[in-house]
């Protein structure tokens, strides 16, 4: 063995490529999901990212364009560019993509409700550009399941939300053969709670379900239907346990290669790969201590690429201060940093798959895959992902294991650093500085963005508009493929909310299941006992229950927190009305009036917090409730903003670190003893 | 809210508004007949008093829809209410869902709004969500009491029930008019309607007939009508609807306005009978109800004699107790 000459170039250790030469392998695509303010704004951000070593675009829309709404609509005028970037015409796809090569581009879009719509904008520039179409390559997420289950951009009934998704496989696979139509998140599932077995349960059945009805639409031929396969692709979740997550990602792609060989019997291996995308966990980042979310982000990072079988195909990163609010430029280029110095400065990329072979690994990925597999069965047994989400059934496994995870760490038998255990700590100076750390929107960008809105209408052909929507909505109704009406009321300029309110009129808006029912939460012994005796007693004072309006103003759909809160309410004795989501300020308020209610409890996670609970308080005083209805609000509200809500009225503000349900409760039935001891 | 002297003074004031369908006016009010603190019910006859010395007074009917969870009562409520609102300018409609609540902590999960679509700041809708209490679903201790109030302020009060069980027959009672709503099912459906539920209701709402095997649904119910209520003089309705799709509708709500326009009143007096008697069986037992049967004259006839409901009921309590 001394004297043997190295194997160059066929040890076990090395990657090679079809010559036999070592190769490193080419790094994953790096972005960052970003996009505020305005087109202008954002596309300033774009090309300063793609400057500092950027190589795709992940675009983040703000929530009256994912939900299919006008800037100037009353239920968006509050969101306008805080979470993402408004796009309410092909103008501002212009603006947005302001010397930027299309052409050249990965673009992902994190766009569902409207996917169709952003399409047909992206088309609609690439035409006006002169751009081949053909040559377009990147991403509209187009997962309405998940939209459902946990994060609320949806807009049609799950049926036509399907239909909307074919057509979209049905129009790429030959016109933008690199698109891809949809991806199937279990993102979200995560960050709803999901456990491994469950995330890759429910975003197979998902893709699966998709399949069928790709198949059961026979627009395909055997070979076109075997390349669409080829084109589903996915959009995961990394956790902070992660050695479990690089095993779900080496399960993920073996059952995804067992499931199109078996049971849609693709024979080629390439049409069969497991394809994904990736952001890392934003669930675990806390608020305390947020300086720790840096090693956090690390450590998810290396459970989806330390595996060369079961690495990302592109990999976004959140920021530290995700939990405090939205990132500012440069948390975001601190993310990026960390990317660069994986790929580029490690060695990372030298190695083929660094697990083949480990006996653990393999038991832990066989375990994990026979788990989904029993919940796939259950979930086509119903009927497929349709039936599941219509009965309720994907919901309520949801929010029973987001109640479980709450409880955990409640009890301390989860751990979080700075959280739950060593939370003492010195003060973090990366929240100092004159802007505290955090993102701020600057205000006059809402009214350029209505005033170049105003501008395109009236520019516009007003006949050719009209006519664009009508063909689109004969399309809807017959049943005829979409997409090309679509891009001619893009080419038209029609308006984001003209186009998907075309399209509510003929196919309705979709309420789902609350999930709400059937939840099991860790909250018992004495406290909850003394506190359900106290709320009794309350009850004989005031005539009544307590009763709780909880609700979701705005249109950030991200239900779980407001689920748990209603669900812990009722538990210790609150009759609790649950409003739902994407609800304007003034039905909240609407509903708290005939209800009677005590106290309104209302979560916002959009960053919109000042302006929405302004309006539900001018609301209250219209009704002359103000001094009846106490409000309380909770969601990701930085401390600097506490004081403004105060002074707005608002008697509690709770955060992430109030983690802790019974705390939070009495402090909600303290508000009201309060209120009706005053009156 | 807090303070039953602050009410009294604010009464006249209150049901002023409450007629101009003033939605806190209103929803104060309905608090005061949820209310079952001592004094309550002085400040009850006294609102009920003002309202009845109307010229005009209103007369609401009143339509239950009852039906297993799931089975898209919500949804069609909130279909069928904003329909009959805007074909009708000058109809009112107020709503009342009630919801079970939790036997441990008392507390109750009232989600019914989440799935109706409101016209916002339309006053001649509202919206009331009810908690069952301890009662055994159905309605809840004061479902009675509200709809006092509420057919003397509105045309038409929906109640709106999970039900199953025997607060079938209270649903019956209380309202003019009861639908039962159902889904699409296999043989479990018709097992439940062998149950005793079927032979409650007015009518019946097939829901959800866009799914593939409504039709089977609607032969297998329209057959264990005939088995389980053979003695009705004619077909009972059967209405076929998608809240989806909004197929169907236009037929139930043509139905229902019918029922709506009628002129009624009527039930009230023995909705209140049906009500005091079982009032006085809650609060006094067998032997209360004995008492009033073989002593009083029954329920009606005392109702009756004592001047209304809440005299009725202080005549009884300090008699009985």
């Amino acid at each position: 063995m001394t004297q043997a000459e190295p194997h160059r170039n066929t040890d076990a250790h090395l990657i090679s490529d079809d010559q036999g030469n070592a190769v490193r392998d080419r790094p994953w695509i790096i972005r960052t999901y970003s996009g505020h303010s305005s087109p202008k704004a954002s596309n300033e951000l774009y090309r300063s990212n793609l400057a500092k070593g950027q190589t795709g675009l992940s675009i983040a829309f703000d929530l009256p364009t994912q939900c299919g709404y006008d800037s100037d609509d009353p239920i968006a005028r509050p969101e306008i560019g805080k979470v993402g970037v408004p796009i309410n015409s092909l103008d501002d796809m212009h603006i947005l993509f302001d010397e930027i090569p299309i052409e050249q581009m990965n673009t992902s879009m994190t766009i569902n409700g409207t996917a169709m719509w952003l399409l047909a904008l992206y088309v609609g520039l690439a035409r006006e550009r002169g751009v081949d179409i053909a040559d377009l390559n990147g991403t509209t997420q187009n997962d309405l399941i998940k939209e459902y289950l946990a994060r609320g951009t949806y807009i049609f009934p799950p049926e036509q939300s399907q239909r909307i998704i074919a057509e979209m496989y049905e129009f790429c696979l030959e016109e933008i053969p690199s698109w891809n139509a949809s991806n199937i998140c279990s993102y979200h599932l995560q960050e709803a709670a999901a456990t491994p077995a469950q995330e890759l349960a429910f975003a197979l059945a998902n893709a699966i379900s998709l399949l069928d009805l790709l198949k059961e639409r026979g627009q395909f031929d055997d070979e076109q239907f075997e390349r669409s396969v080829g084109r589903i692709s996915f959009f995961v979740n990394a956790g902070i346990r992660f050695v479990e997550e690089m095993c779900k990602m080496r399960a993920f792609g073996e059952l995804w290669d067992e499931y199109t060989k078996d049971r849609f019997g693709v024979k080629n291996e390439k049409y069969r790969r497991f394809r994904y995308g990736v952001q890392v966990n934003s669930l675990g980042l806390t608020e305390s201590q947020p300086e720790n979310n840096a090693w956090r982000i690390l450590i998810e990072t290396l459970g989806v690429t330390l595996s060369r079988d079961a690495r990302a195909r592109a990999v976004q990163l959140p920021a530290w201060n995700e939990a405090l609010s939205l990132p500012r430029p440069w948390d975001q280029q601190w993310s990026l940093r960390l990317q660069q110095i994986l790929a580029y400065e490690t060695d990372l990329l030298e190695y083929p798959d660094i697990f083949e072979g480990s006996v653990v690994v393999r038991s832990k990925v066989d375990d994990l895959k026979a788990q989904a597999r029993e919940e796939i069965d259950r979930i086509l047994g119903m009927g497929g992902v349709i039936a599941a989400i219509d009965s309720g059934y994907m919901k309520s496994a949801l929010v029973r294991s987001m109640s479980e995870r709450m409880s955990a760490i409640n009890t301390g038998e989860q751990i979080v650093v700075g959280l739950n255990r060593w939370t003492e700590g010195i003060p973090s100076p990366l929240v100092g500085g004159e802007d505290g750390g955090i993102f701020k929107v600057d205000e006059s960008s809402a009214r350029d963005t209505i005033a170049s809105l105003n501008a395109t209408r009236a520019a516009r052909d007003p006949e050719r508009a009209a006519a664009a929507i009508a063909v689109l909505q004969e399309a809807a109704r017959s049943g005829a493929s979409m997409m090309e009406p679509s891009i001619e009321c893009a080419l038209a300029r029609v308006t984001t909310g003209e186009w998907a309110g075309a399209l509510r009129e003929v196919f309705g808006e979709y309420r789902p299941a609350t999930g709400v029912d059937g939840q099991k939460l860790s909250l018992d012994g004495e406290r909850v006992d003394a506190l359900r005796s106290r709320i009794d007693l309350l009850a004989q004072k005031l005539g009544h229950r307590p009763r709780i309006v909880v609700g979701k103003p705005g249109l950030d759909g991200h239900s779980n927190g407001a689920e748990v809160i209603a669900v812990s309410a009722r538990h210790v004795g609150f009759d609790v009305i649950y409003s739902g989501i994407r609800l304007s300020p003034d039905e909240i308020v609407q509903s708290a009036v005939e209800e009677d209610a005590d106290v309104i409890g209302a979560s916002v996670l959009s960053g919109s917090h000042v302006e929405l609970t302004q309006q539900m308080m001018d609301k209250l005083g219209e009704y002359g409730a103000g001094s009846r209805i106490a409000v309380v609000v909770g969601g990701i509200i930085p401390p600097d903003d506490f004081d403004v809500l105060f002074g707005l009225g608002v008697k509690r503000v709770f955060t992430p670190s109030d983690y802790e349900l019974i705390d939070i409760m009495e402090s909600i039935t303290e508000v009201i003893e309060a209120n009706q001891d005053t009156e | 809210m807090a303070s039953l002297d602050s009410i009294e003074q604010d009464l006249p004031r209150l049901v002023h508004e409450a007629q101009q369908l003033d939605k806190m006016a209103v929803s104060r009010l309905i608090s005061l007949f949820e209310d079952d603190r001592l004094g309550t019910a002085e400040l009850r006859s006294q609102a009920l008093g003002l309202l009845d010395s109307r010229p005009e007074p209103t007369s609401g009917t009143i339509l239950g829809l009852t039906g297993t969870p799931g089975s898209g009562k919500s949804s069609l409520l909130s279909r069928i209410t904003v329909d009959l609102l805007a074909a009708h300018s000058s109809l009112s409609i107020a709503v009342l869902a009630v919801d079970p609540s939790s036997q441990v902590s008392g507390g109750a999960l009232l989600g019914d709004r989440t799935r109706m679509r409101y016209l916002p700041s339309e006053n001649r809708l509202f919206f009331r969500s009810q908690a069952s209490q301890t009662d055994l679903g159905g309605l809840g201790p004061s479902s009675f009491q509200v709809c006092r109030l509420l057919t003397r302020l509105f045309d038409c009060v929906m109640i709106e029930t999970v039900g199953i069980g025997q607060s079938e027959a209270d649903i019956r009672h209380l309202a003019d008019r009861v639908y039962l709503v159902l889904q699409p099912l296999g043989g479990d459906e018709v097992q439940f309607l062998k149950a005793g539920i079927i032979e409650i209701p007015h009518a019946f709402i097939l829901n959800k007939s866009d799914e593939p095997t409504a039709l089977t649904s609607y032969h297998h119910l329209r057959s264990s009508l005939w088995l389980a209520r053979p003695f009705e003089s004619e077909d009972l309705p059967i209405f076929q609807t998608s809240a989806l799709t909004g197929v169907g509708l236009s037929e139930l709500e043509a139905e229902m306005l019918g029922q709506i326009q009628q002129p009624g009143g009527s039930g009230l007096t023995t909705r209140e009978a049906y009500f005091f008697d079982r009032w006085v069986h809650q609060e006094w037992g067998r032997a209360g109800g004995r008492y009033l049967a073989s002593q009083l004259g029954g329920s009606a006839a005392f109702v009756q004699q004592s001047g209304g409901y809440e005299a009725a009921q202080a005549g009884f309590s300090s008699i009985f107790g």
